[in-house]
């Protein structure tokens, strides 16, 4: 479950960060406020219940009398978060006297709804209307295909079978910043680009998600609608059908990009078409508590640097390429091995130690997940000494002067290099030959002092 | 049967007439090892069997075969106990760690799964049955052509005469065509059968097979009596026709069996296995395809060290009962040996006689069991008057089984004189370590037989046989002094001289040795090659010390007080120690200096302590004592030696073995009361190392069991003692692939003139 708070944080921070009118606008919609209730840290929670029907300013300072001393911290955290998204509004008037007021349209809507009850969004559709629902594991299946296929087509694989219907306008936004490309070259993952691939599925999606929100703008859509569809999907439930007529116009597209993404299915019957949200869409929610949602791992890694991945999938090979080699490919098994090399190369690309091994910690196989450590000791030890042992040498641009005509100019000009404090290496004093070697931000320096005493 | 050497490069092939060889030829044997760079890298090797057909029980099913001949089996899969053993006899084990296991098909395995009774069908329908996909069609046919010819034919020695048999009279007829087979038959009157073959009928295969894998029709066919079919070939050309039959001419290698329960030619030998002799369950399953059909094979065993292969030895020779010569390779390991045969057998005393260069004993009786050197019977030059009626008696004997240990580390070229030399109706050869990938593996395939078992380190040390070793790896940055001597081109050949007397080296290792004296009471062994290094830490630690020119008697005095003696816990040992020099007292190895790449030495001398000790139960998984045992290699950090580590520790980390990196040694805070902590005698011990001779800081040249003669000076010949003595090959060889780059090595610097030669050797020739 930690990823999945993990997301809602960064979900949440995204709707802080709202400008106040459109989360004004936001907290119009029951479900949102209800979202937002659900996300917030306990205390915080405790406080928004405490005040729901006190219409009046309530003084920091009796607030403050509420907690035992040693809840100070949680206390400053609950505040901040609350004032952040709005829910609390901070005055401090000529007393300097600190007050909080509860947002009054989600005041307004959270009373609402505790009085009502909880309202669905919208109701699934009859069973006799959609006959042919897929089952759970297909629905499952559909998703993880779905995800895997456009993560494919995200790094460029060349292992894609067939591409899904996102527009490449939109894949071209992803692929900012996970993808570079210099001219006329294939396109190269990036370091985050290499960082989003061995993060877990929720959190790419999340971040996917980011992306996709944060250029609503550019598609002519309101992020806050946006943000709010997303929301108000995650209080649908898994596997059931629901009909798209429902939806807004912007809704509506929005279900077909979310379609490609493996978020929801779409069918279509006789007269109605319907989506059906899979376990990516609602893992999106803060409420959703199911952590049978971690998959089952599936790489093996045993003492003498082997690695087994129990994998058919393609996406799965590509990954363990980034830090491994891969050797065997079995209808349901890679074979690979991490190598000094391998390792070096993924270190190139900016992948972490820690990175790695987390992954190879986090898809363990189960038959090695029970045991501790789940990967050995000795592979996690060498991958994090190979790691610190290219950060023994530490990288200097620098430019090296030789061919002096004289000893007095070439102890002059190292003088010269020491008095910026650029000097590196000269050649040591018995020794005949005369060369020195000096920082390259000091080159300009050092040219001009030497045709200056040219002169 | 020069067939070995067969596909070597030719200026390797110098051995010929030729006794005694020139010191380049050392690495014809040994410099196989480095350059066999392991098959599995390069990333050109990537297979892609995704095509593979999946059968809808897979899960079931314990292993996946590639058409390349790879092997993946899972271990936690409920049939893999069948399954390993089913596969060590078809396959070569590539690694065998904790969950997965990789093995290879290859001739060689197949042959040798032949040769222990699987035949060409079993293996392939035991291979469907297991595999989790269908089988590669490659693989089916790799089979078939593998063993095709392998194992139709058996040479048998009965009632002292040589007989040729096949189950398949076709293939007989065939070899009957060939010129020299068909002048060697002896056409015997008492014959049947249309061709004129003896028809005879010969037990079937018990234990051989994996028989609960298979179903009962094939399970009844396997265990039939197979009818067969033989002709005589007369004694003296066996060789002949044995040579004939190899894969560069005909290609029907023969298998050799004894069928010693009807020889009665051969007198008997009293002996049998005491009653407290209980083999494991692993010896018992090598011994069991030893003798699968009623007669003995000739093979190869592989037990890691410390598993108990002397005991498989003793039975083997009990089970025969007939004369027994016993082959090791120095006069420890003799004397080691004649102890274990009365130890576990009822064999008396004036049954068994040892024959070195120190004891020339004879037994009496008409049967009974020789134990002697590999040198001492290859041995050319002239010898004693003594020795030389020994080794007369040596060769008119006709052996029931030759026993030769440590097979990995002698040169084929003295196999071929041994077994030349000597009549042996059954070999079989033991080792710990059969590095595979070297070319030897074809000598000693045909020249001793198969291998007819090898052992799963990492089962074995959870049944508790051997000790659980935790192995690490100590990296010691250089000091700055000695790493910038360390860089410089004048000191190229003190580069390994001053890695391993590098001060932080030298402070861990002390500090390692104190804290396992002194915290646990453990017996250490400290392994240095390097014999500049071995003297000066041995002295300035004041521990005693064995390397190559100290004698036999020296040598069992201090392993004597090691074993016994509460002051002496730790002792320095050259590479005289890493084979068959049995210290079953230590359980800690300190290893400071190394042979370059060995995989094998690496092994040889962990070996030294895997002897499990303690209670058993506390050994076996889930006992009392997590480690007991702990091997240690120092290495200087950004020297050659991290490279080599790597590649030494290999073999290890295929048998599943982990090593744990372990830096900052010894602790920080540690000071004066380790040596070289000041600067100054840091300094001091540089110009030490910088001054002594190039020869001195090289490697150690091993006169390992010089035989009488060879320590006479009066006739000493101009090459190197070891290569006179035999025992070339027997030395270690570094940079064995960049020594031809180079151009120059640190062999070709061995001092030849013995004016030259270190002070301590000096003394020994002057």
């Amino acid at each position: 479950m930690p990823q999945v708070r993990i997301i809602a944080k960064n979900f949440m921070d995204m709707v802080a960060a709202l400008p106040a009118m459109k989360l004004d606008k936001l907290y119009e919609n029951a479900f949102i406020c209800e979202a937002i209730l659900r996300s917030l840290p306990p205390l915080a929670k405790k406080y928004v219940l405490q005040m729901l029907c006190i219409e009046v300013p309530v003084t920091a300072k009796s607030m403050e009398e509420w907690v035992l001393p040693d809840g100070v911290s949680k206390h400053r955290v609950a505040i901040d978060r609350l004032i952040q998204l709005r829910i609390f509004t901070e005055t401090v008037d000529r007393k300097r006297e600190t007050t909080y007021t509860l947002n009054p349209i989600f005041q307004t809507n959270l009373k609402k709804l505790l009085l009502y009850g909880v309202v669905l969004p919208r109701e699934p559709m009859p069973s006799n209307v959609t006959v042919r629902l897929p089952s759970s594991e297909d629905l499952e299946a559909f998703a993880l295909e779905q995800w895997e296929c456009f993560l494919l087509q995200l790094i460029n694989s060349s292992q894609i079978e067939r591409p899904s219907n996102i527009s490449s306008s939109m894949m071209k936004i992803f692929q900012r910043g996970l993808l570079s490309q210099r001219d006329k070259e294939a396109p190269r993952l990036t370091e985050s680009g290499f960082q989003f691939l061995l993060m877990d599925t929720n959190a790419q999606l999340w971040y996917i998600i980011r992306e996709y929100i944060s250029n609503s703008e550019e598609r002519g859509v309101d992020s806050a609608d946006l943000i709010s569809c997303l929301l108000e999907l995650s209080f649908h439930v898994t596997g059931e059908a629901y009909n798209i007529n429902t939806l807004t116009e912007v809704q509506k597209n929005t279900i077909k990009d979310l379609a490609d993404l493996g978020l929801v299915k779409l069918q279509q019957g006789r007269k109605d078409s319907w989506f059906i949200p899979t376990r990516l869409a609602t893992n999106l929610s803060v409420s959703l508590t199911d952590s049978s949602s971690r998959k089952q791992g599936f790489v093996v890694v045993e003492t003498n640097f082997r690695l087994y991945a129990y994998s058919t999938s393609k996406l799965h090979c590509e990954i363990l390429r980034l830090f491994s080699r891969v050797e065997y490919q079995l209808p349901n098994l890679i074979v690979g091995a991490i190598t000094k090399e391998s390792l070096y190369s993924a270190f190139e690309n900016g992948i972490t130690a820690d990175q790695i091994i987390s992954f190879l910690q986090q898809n363990a196989h189960p038959r090695v997940a029970e045991r501790v450590p789940s990967v050995p000791e000795n592979v996690t030890d060498q991958i994090r000494l190979w790691e610190t042992d290219l950060n023994r040498v530490e990288m200097t641009p620098a430019y090296h002067y030789d061919g002096f005509p004289s000893r007095d100019l070439f102890e002059g000009a190292s003088d010269f290099a020491r008095g910026y404090n650029a000097l590196l290496w000269e050649d040591p004093e018995d020794s005949k030959k005369m060369s020195l070697v000096v920082k390259a931000e000091n080159h300009v320096h050092m040219r001009e002092y030497l045709s200056r005493q040219r002169q | 049967m020069g067939h070995g050497d067969k596909g070597r490069p030719s200026k390797k092939l110098k051995f010929s007439a030729k006794e005694i060889t020139q010191l380049d030829d050392e690495d014809a044997y040994f410099g196989g090892e480095d350059i066999d760079d392991d098959v599995r890298d390069g990333e050109g090797k990537k297979r892609d069997f995704t095509k593979l057909e999946l059968k809808p029980d897979h899960i079931n099913r314990p292993l996946w075969a590639c058409a390349d001949g790879r092997i993946f089996l899972e271990t936690f899969s409920p049939l893999y106990k069948q399954a390993y053993d089913f596969l060590i006899a078809i396959a070569e084990p590539v690694c065998r760690p904790e969950s997965m296991h990789e093995y290879n098909l290859t001739p060689h395995s197949l042959y040798a799964a032949v040769s222990v009774g699987l035949e060409t069908e079993t293996i392939i329908s035991v291979l469907n049955k297991l595999s989790k996909t269908k089988l590669p069609k490659e693989m089916i046919d790799f089979i078939h052509g593998s063993t095709a010819n392998y194992g139709k034919v058996k040479l048998v020695l009965k009632k002292n005469r040589y007989f040729v048999e096949s189950p398949f009279p076709e293939v007989l007829k065939t070899l009957l065509k060939d010129e020299v087979i068909s002048k060697s038959r002896i056409i015997s009157e008492g014959s049947r059968g249309s061709d004129g073959f003896t028809i005879s009928k010969t037990m079937g295969e018990i234990g051989a097979g994996p028989s609960d894998l298979l179903n009962e029709a094939e399970l009844a066919a396997a265990a039939e009596e197979k009818e067969t079919h033989a002709f005589e070939v007369d004694p003296t050309q066996v060789e002949n026709v044995k040579e004939r039959c190899l894969p560069n001419a005909l290609n029907y290698p023969m298998l050799e069996e004894y069928d010693f329960r009807n020889d009665t030619v051969n007198p008997d030998l009293d002996m049998e296995l005491k009653p407290q002799a209980q083999p494991r369950p692993y010896q018992e399953k090598s011994l069991s395809k030893m003798f699968g059909n009623g007669r003995a094979r000739s093979g190869i065993i592989v037990l890691p060290c410390g598993a108990g292969k002397s005991l498989v030895g003793v039975s083997a020779a009990s089970r025969i009962r007939k004369s027994c010569l016993c082959l090791a390779t120095n006069a420890v390991s003799v004397d080691q040996w004649a102890f274990q045969f009365k130890l576990w057998s009822t064999i008396r005393d004036e049954q068994i006689c040892r024959f070195t260069s120190d004891s020339k004993e004879r037994f009496r009786g008409n049967a009974g069991v020789v134990v002697t050197t590999y040198n001492m019977v290859a041995f050319g030059g002239k010898r004693s008057e003594e020795s030389e009626k020994i080794i007369e008696e040596i060769r008119n004997r006709e052996w029931g089984l030759l026993l030769m240990d440590e097979v990995h580390v002698v040169p084929a070229q003295m196999f071929r004189k041994v077994i030349s030399l000597t009549k042996s109706h059954c070999k079989l050869g033991l080792t710990a370590t059969l590095v595979r990938e070297d070319e030897r593996i074809t000598d000693l395939n045909f020249l001793i037989g198969p291998k007819l078992y090898e052992a799963n380190w990492l089962d074995l040390v959870k049944g508790g046989f051997i000790a659980n070793v935790q192995c690490a790896e100590v990296w010691c940055p250089m000091t700055k002094e000695f790493f910038a001597q360390y860089l410089k081109k004048e000191n190229s050949k003190k580069k390994q001289a001053l890695y391993v007397m590098n001060p932080n080296k030298f402070r861990a290792c002390e500090f390692l040795i104190r804290f396992h004296e002194q915290q646990r009471g453990d017996k250490i062994i400290v392994f240095a090659d390097n014999l500049f290094a071995l003297v000066e830490y041995a002295m300035k630690l004041r521990k005693p010390m064995i390397y190559g020119a100290t004698s036999h008697v020296e040598r069992t005095k201090i392993l004597e007080a090691f074993k016994t003696s509460r002051d002496v816990n730790t002792i320095f040992l050259s590479k005289v120690g890493d084979n068959s020099i049995d210290i079953p007292e230590a359980n800690v190895i300190i290893q400071i200096s190394s042979h370059a790449g060995s995989r094998r030495q690496e092994a040889q001398r962990l070996g030294r302590i895997l002897r499990a000790k303690g209670k058993l139960q506390d050994r076996m998984a889930g006992g009392k004592e997590e480690y007991n045992a702990f091997f240690y290699s120092l290495v200087s950090m950004d020297t050659q030696e991290m490279y080599y580590s790597t590649k030494r520790q290999q073999f290890l980390i295929d048998q599943g073995y982990s090593f744990k990196v372990i830096t900052g040694l010894p602790p920080p805070d540690s000071g004066p009361e380790l040596n070289y902590h000041s600067l100054d005698d840091q300094l001091a011990l540089l110009t030490k190392v910088l001054s002594a001779g190039d020869e001195a800081v090289g490697l150690e040249q091993l006169e390992e069991d010089a035989d009488d003669i060879a320590l006479h000076k009066a006739r000493r010949f101009g090459g190197s003692m070891s290569a006179m003595s035999g025992a070339n090959g027997m030395v270690y060889m570094e940079y064995s692939t960049g020594r031809h780059k180079l151009g120059k090595g640190q062999m070709k610097s061995k001092p030849k003139d013995p004016a030259k030669r270190h002070h301590l050797f000096k003394r020994r020739f002057g």
